[in-house]
């Protein structure tokens, strides 16, 4: 039995991105907003509120609308070199989305951003408070934010065959409060407990059932990849026990 | 089998019909993966490439791995036919990922039948199937009491 709070259900553009209140936010409006801001902004917010999923998100729609973006995540300091690779590598006009800018130490920020200017490149960062750029955006996580997500991965998982696996797993209200209570919000580490609780609850290995997979298929602007849409197979997946 | 929308823009949802020359999925290692399917549900469309992939990936918490075992692309129009289409594959399996329900990490191989259209969309299609016999993993209980040590 696929657990629908894996990674591959929840990696940043996989779930819709939602505001505070749990309501899904408005992409091609936000997008307006970065044209209007000039030549870079980031996203701001703690760990796990949501960045992640809304700077993929953005670039998606990007790609829609024909532009170029190339993303890139970093992690510390060996990333400033395949950073500048890719800043290279993105041509006049395009977006260079960068995912935990705060890793950057400032002088790399301020050569970066020097040079994505110089290249005719947007910038667009995600960082855990506001670094000298405007901010395109706050993420807040928060309960019911939690709870929407929850309900839209259970829900494709219903609609794909596992309405009775998710029947007994019997994620509930107070599975969800407790996770998001014993993380501080933290919306992944949340959803990483809920994993595991849905895999104690006897719906992981060895008891079969749908195999939820997460293709990603796309409406074809470009003929690129833009969204993830996850199924369940209606095959057993057999494992000897 | 499953059926994958590829857009949301008027077209029918195809469907791919797969069957596995073995009973109940289950391969060896070094055994033979052979697979036949049939396109369904895209009348009106031409098609413009299908791609065809065996591939394991990796399935749990934290990161995800995958790996391509076989490829194949078919955009030869002369075997493309325009409304519906066909086909069958087949490669020797690898001795190695075997397939795993675990706890924190799951690794599952399956087949992907992946159709182009012309206009641009496309659809993916996923089967999923088991390499060797590994049994699952548990989540963790009490251990027994000979186990425990003071």
């Amino acid at each position: 039995m696929t657990n629908p709070f894996a990674t591959r259900f929840t990696r940043p553009g996989v779930l819709a991105s939602r505001d505070a209140g749990g309501e899904p936010v408005d992409v091609d409006g936000m997008l307006r907003r970065f044209d209007g801001l000039g030549g870079a902004a980031v996203i701001v917010g703690p760990h796990g509120s949501g960045k992640s999923t809304l700077l993929a998100h953005l670039a998606a729609a990007i790609e829609r609308r024909g532009g170029p973006v190339a993303r890139h995540r970093v992690r510390g300091w060996r990333d400033v070199p395949p950073l500048w690779g890719t800043l290279w590598r993105t041509p006049p006009g395009g977006v260079l989305c960068v995912d935990s800018w705060e890793c950057l130490r400032p002088p790399a920020r301020v050569l970066v951003r020097l040079a994505a200017r110089l290249r005719g490149c947007r910038l667009l960062v995600t960082a855990h408070q506001p670094v000298g750029v405007p901010v395109l955006a706050r993420c807040r996580p928060s309960l019911p934010l939690l709870h929407a997500l929850v309900a839209e991965l259970l829900g494709r998982a219903e609609a794909c065959g596992g309405a009775e696996a998710v029947e007994r797993a019997a994620i509930g209200p107070a599975d969800i409060a407790a996770a998001f209570r014993n993380h501080g919000g933290d919306l992944r580490e949340s959803l990483y407990e809920l994993y595991d609780r849905f895999e104690a609850s006897g719906q992981g290995p060895g008891v079969g059932g749908p195999v939820l997979t997460g293709m990603t298929i796309v409406p074809a602007a470009g003929g690129k990849f833009t969204n993830t849409t996850p199924v369940f197979l209606p095959q057993a997946h057999q494992t000897a026990s | 089998m499953i059926g994958v929308p590829a857009g949301e823009r008027g077209q029918g949802v195809p469907r791919v019909e797969m069957q596995f020359d073995l009973p109940h999925r289950q391969h060896e290692p070094r055994g033979e993966l052979g697979v036949r399917y049939r396109i369904e549900g895209c009348e009106g469309e031409t098609i413009r490439a299908v791609e065809h992939s065996v591939l394991w990936y990796t399935e749990g918490k934290g990161e995800e791995d995958l790996g391509v075992h076989f490829f194949q692309r078919i955009a030869d129009r002369g075997l493309l036919p325009p409304t519906a289409t066909s086909g069958a594959f087949s490669t020797p399996l690898p001795q190695s990922p075997l397939s795993y329900e675990g706890v924190i990490v799951k690794v599952r191989w399956c087949v992907r039948v992946r159709i182009f259209f012309e206009g641009g969309r496309d659809f993916v299609s996923e089967h999923v199937f088991t390499l060797g016999r590994i049994p699952p993993g548990r989540p963790p209980g009490p251990q027994p009491a000979a186990e425990v040590r003071r």
